[in-house]
C-alpha cells in the first residue's frame, strides 16, 4: 500500500526536454486521435440537427442499431460465461494441454477477423462442409443473423478469459479453499467468494469485450451478406453508406459508434480506477 | 474427535511430500507437526482437512473412514497461514460465512446466528470490531478473526498452519498462550503445523518431528528432548555439539570409534585445564545478559563448541579467552556417525 512516489529527481529530463517530448505527444494524439473524432460530429451535423436525426432514425439504420445490440447481448454474454469458466479451469486445475487451451484463446487475437469470418463462411457457407446439411434443414448461417452472432463471438472470444487469468492467478485459491472448509458448494463460493474478487476485473474485460462487439467490422462483413435491415450491423452500414456518397448520413451513424467508444473509454477509466483502490486491500491480508 | 492415519502417501509431480505416514492423534489432544520446510509437514495438514486426496493410505476420524470425503463435508477447521480472510466481507460476515453457507434447513435463525458469531467475537476478543473489513486489523487480529471463523461451525478437528508465522515476536508469544487457554478450554482436537521448535514446545501436547516426508519421531516435549530419537532430531530441536569419541570416550565410557556424543550448549562443562592433550581453547565469550555463551576451539573439531552457561555458573568458572578447558558434559546422547 506504498503511496505513488514522484519520480526521483535524479531520473528527470531537463525542462525543455520535457515540454518537447509532451508537445510530440500531444501533438500525436491530436492529430490521430482528436482530429477525426472531431471530423466525425462535425460532418454528421453539416446538414443540421435535422438531418443528422433523420439519418439515424431512417429504418435501415434503426435495423443496423437494434442488429448491433442484438449481436452484442447474445455474444457478450456468451463469452463472459465461457471467459470466467476458462479462468477458473486454468488457474484453478492442472491438467494436459493447459498450454494449447491459452494459446487457442489467444488464437482470435492473432487471427486476421476477415480469416475468422472465412472459416465460418467455408463451415457452414453454401459450398462449405456443412452447407448442404445445413440447408436440407433449412438452418441459414451465413448471410443471417447466426453467422454475424458466431463470428463476432470468436473475434471477441479472449476478452474476458484474458483479463480474468492473471487476475485470478495473482489472487491464488487460499479463500477458496478457506470457503471449501467452511462447508461452502460449489455454487455458493462462485457467487460469495469468487466473483466479489473478481468482480471489477470482470466488469473490465466484459466492457471491452462489448465495444468490440459492437465495433467489430472485418470478421462481420465477411459472412453478412450486407442485406439491408437485415444483416447490416452499424459499422457496416456505415460503409455502405459512405460507398453511396451519402457522406452524411454515414457519418451520423459513424458518430454514435464514437459516442459508443466515449461511455466506454469513461466506464473503463472508472472500473480501472475502482480495481486500482480495490487491490491493495486483497494485498495487504 | 480422534484421527488416524495410516500408511499416508503423497507425491507431487517432481518430489514426494509425504512417504508413509502413520500417525494418531488422540480426541481432544493439541499436536504439533515440526519439522523444517518441505518436510511435508503443510500437506499432513491439507490431507487430514481433505484439501489433497492422498495417493496411498487411509485417513479415519473417530474410526469412519473420510480418506474421500471432501473437504467441505469434514468438519475440519482450518486456519490458513496468511489466514485466507475475505476481504469484501466484515469481521461479522467472515465468521458468519460457515453458517450462512449451509442448506436452509441447517442454517440458523437470523437471531440465532448474530447470537453465536457475538459470541465467537468475544471469545476472541474482538467484538468491537465486528464492522470492520479485514485490512483494518493487524496481523494479531486477523489471525483471531480465522480463528473465529473456522471455529463458528462448531469443528471437532481444528487444524492450524503455521498459525504464527506471520506475526512479530512480542505478538506471537501472547496469542500462542492465549491460544493454549483456548484450547484448554474447548478441547477440540487440534493439530498445528510449525518450524519453530520454541512454539511446538510452548503449545504442544506431543510433538511429531518430521523430515522428507516421515516421522522421525512422535513424543511429548521432554521426551523429544532428552531421549531424541536420530541425530536429525537432536540437531533440529537447537543447538548441539557433536563430540567425536577422542573428546567423550573418557566420560561416557562409550568404545564404538563411530560413536558421536550430542551434548546442549547448557549441558556442556568447561574446566580449567593446564593438559593440552584432550583440551580447547577458549575463543570468544559473549555476554548474552542472563547467560553467558562460550566458543572454544578442539584441533579435532570443524566447528567450534559452543557452550551456555547461566550467569552464576559463569562467575564461579572462571573463564577467560586464550584459556585452555577441559571438556566434558552433564547429559548426552549417543548416535552412530553419519546415522
Amino acid at each position: 500500500m506504498s503511496p505513488a512516489r514522484k519520480p526521483s529527481t535524479a531520473l528527470r529530463d531537463p525542462a525543455w526536454l520535457r515540454i518537447l517530448l509532451l508537445a510530440v505527444a500531444l501533438a500525436f494524439v491530436a492529430l490521430f486521435l482528436v482530429l477525426p473524432l472531431i471530423a466525425v460530429f462535425s460532418y454528421a451535423f453539416e446538414k443540421g440537427v435535422e438531418t443528422f436525426v433523420a439519418s439515424i432514425t431512417d429504418s435501415d439504420a434503426r435495423a443496423a442499431i437494434r442488429l448491433t445490440l442484438l449481436v452484442a447481448v447474445i455474444s457478450v454474454p456468451a463469452n463472459t460465461i465461457f471467459g470466467v469458466a476458462a479462468a477458473w479451469l486454468i488457474t484453478r486445475f492442472r491438467f494436459a494441454g493447459k498450454n494449447l487451451l491459452i494459446s487457442l484463446i489467444d488464437l482470435p487475437f492473432a487471427v486476421s477477423p476477415v480469416i475468422a469470418g472465412l472459416i465460418y463462411v467455408l463451415l457452414f457457407g453454401a459450398q462449405g462442409w456443412l452447407g448442404p446439411w445445413l440447408a436440407d434443414h433449412h438452418v441459414k448461417i451465413i448471410y443471417a443473423v447466426p453467422g454475424i452472432v458466431l463470428a463476432t463471438t470468436f473475434v471477441t472470444f479472449p476478452f474476458v478469459a484474458r483479463e480474468l487469468i492473471p487476475l485470478m492467478q495473482a489472487q491464488g485459491s487460499e479463500q477458496e479453499e478457506a470457503a471449501l472448509t467452511l462447508g461452502a458448494g460449489g455454487w455458493s463460493m462462485f457467487w460469495r467468494v469468487v466473483l466479489p474478487k473478481i468482480g471489477w476485473g470482470l466488469a473490465y474485460g466484459v466492457i471491452l469485450c462489448n465495444a468490440r462487439a459492437i465495433g467489430e467490422f472485418g470478421a462481420v462483413s465477411v459472412v453478412s451478406g450486407h442485406i439491408r435491415g437485415l444483416t447490416n450491423t452499424m459499422p457496416l452500414h456505415v460503409e455502405i453508406l459512405y460507398n453511396e456518397y451519402n457522406r452524411t448520413a454515414a457519418f451520423a451513424v459513424a458518430s454514435l459508434l464514437a459516442l459508443l467508444a466515449l461511455a466506454t473509454l469513461v466506464l473503463k477509466q472508472v472500473v480501472a480506477w475502482r480495481m486500482r483502490r480495490a487491490a491493495p486491500e486483497s494485498e495487504a491480508a | 474427535m480422534s484421527i488416524e492415519l495410516a500408511d499416508i502417501a503423497y507425491r507431487y509431480t517432481d518430489a514426494v511430500a509425504l512417504d508413509g505416514i502413520d500417525l494418531s492423534i488422540q480426541s481432544g489432544e493439541l499436536l504439533a507437526l515440526l519439522g523444517p520446510s518441505g518436510c511435508g509437514k503443510t500437506t499432513l495438514l491439507r490431507v487430514i482437512a481433505g484439501l489433497e486426496f492422498p495417493d496411498r493410505g487411509t485417513v479415519r476420524f473417530e474410526g469412519r473412514d473420510v480418506t474421500r470425503v471432501a473437504a467441505r463435508k469434514r468438519h475440519v477447521g482450518f486456519v490458513f497461514q496468511h489466514y485466507a480472510l475475505f476481504n469484501h466481507l466484515t469481521v461479522f460476515e467472515n465468521v458468519a460465512f460457515g453458517l450462512r453457507v449451509r442448506h436452509w434447513w441447517k442454517r440458523p435463525r437470523r437471531a440465532e446466528l448474530k447470537r453465536r458469531v457475538g459470541e465467537l467475537l468475544d471469545l476472541v476478543q474482538l467484538g468491537a470490531h465486528a464492522q470492520r473489513y479485514p485490512a483494518q486489523l493487524s496481523g494479531g487480529q486477523r489471525q483471531r478473526v480465522a480463528l473465529a471463523r473456522a471455529l463458528a461451525v462448531e469443528p471437532e478437528i481444528l487444524l492450524l498452519d503455521e498459525p504464527f508465522g506471520a506475526l512479530d515476536a512480542r505478538v506471537r508469544g501472547d496469542l500462542r498462550r492465549w491460544l493454549r487457554g483456548l484450547h484448554d478450554r474447548i478441547h477440540v482436537t487440534s493439530v498445528f503445523v510449525t518450524h519453530d521448535q520454541e512454539e511446538a514446545f510452548d503449545l504442544a501436547d506431543r510433538i511429531a518431528v518430521m523430515n522428507h516426508g516421515r516421522i522421525e519421531q512422535l513424543a511429548d516435549p521432554q521426551t523429544l528432548y532428552t531421549h531424541p530419537a536420530s541425530p536429525f532430531v537432536c540437531r533440529f530441536l537447537g543447538d548441539v555439539n557433536e563430540l567425536p569419541p577422542a573428546l567423550h570416550a573418557r566420560w561416557t565410557g562409550s568404545r564404538e570409534a563411530d560413536a558421536i556424543a550430542f551434548v546442549r550448549p547448557h549441558d556442556l562443562e568447561l574446566t580449567p585445564t593446564y593438559s593440552a592433550a584432550v583440551g580447547a581453547v577458549v575463543e570468544a565469550v559473549r555476554d548474552l545478559g542472563a547467560t553467558v555463551r562460550i566458543e572454544a576451539r578442539h584441533a579435532a573439531l570443524a566447528a567450534p563448541l559452543v557452550a551456555v552457561y547461566e550467569r552464576g555458573r559463569f562467575d564461579a568458572a572462571d573463564i577467560r579467552p586464550g584459556q585452555l578447558v577441559d571438556v566434558a558434559a552433564r547429559r548426552w546422547v549417543i548416535f552412530p556417525r553419519d546415522a
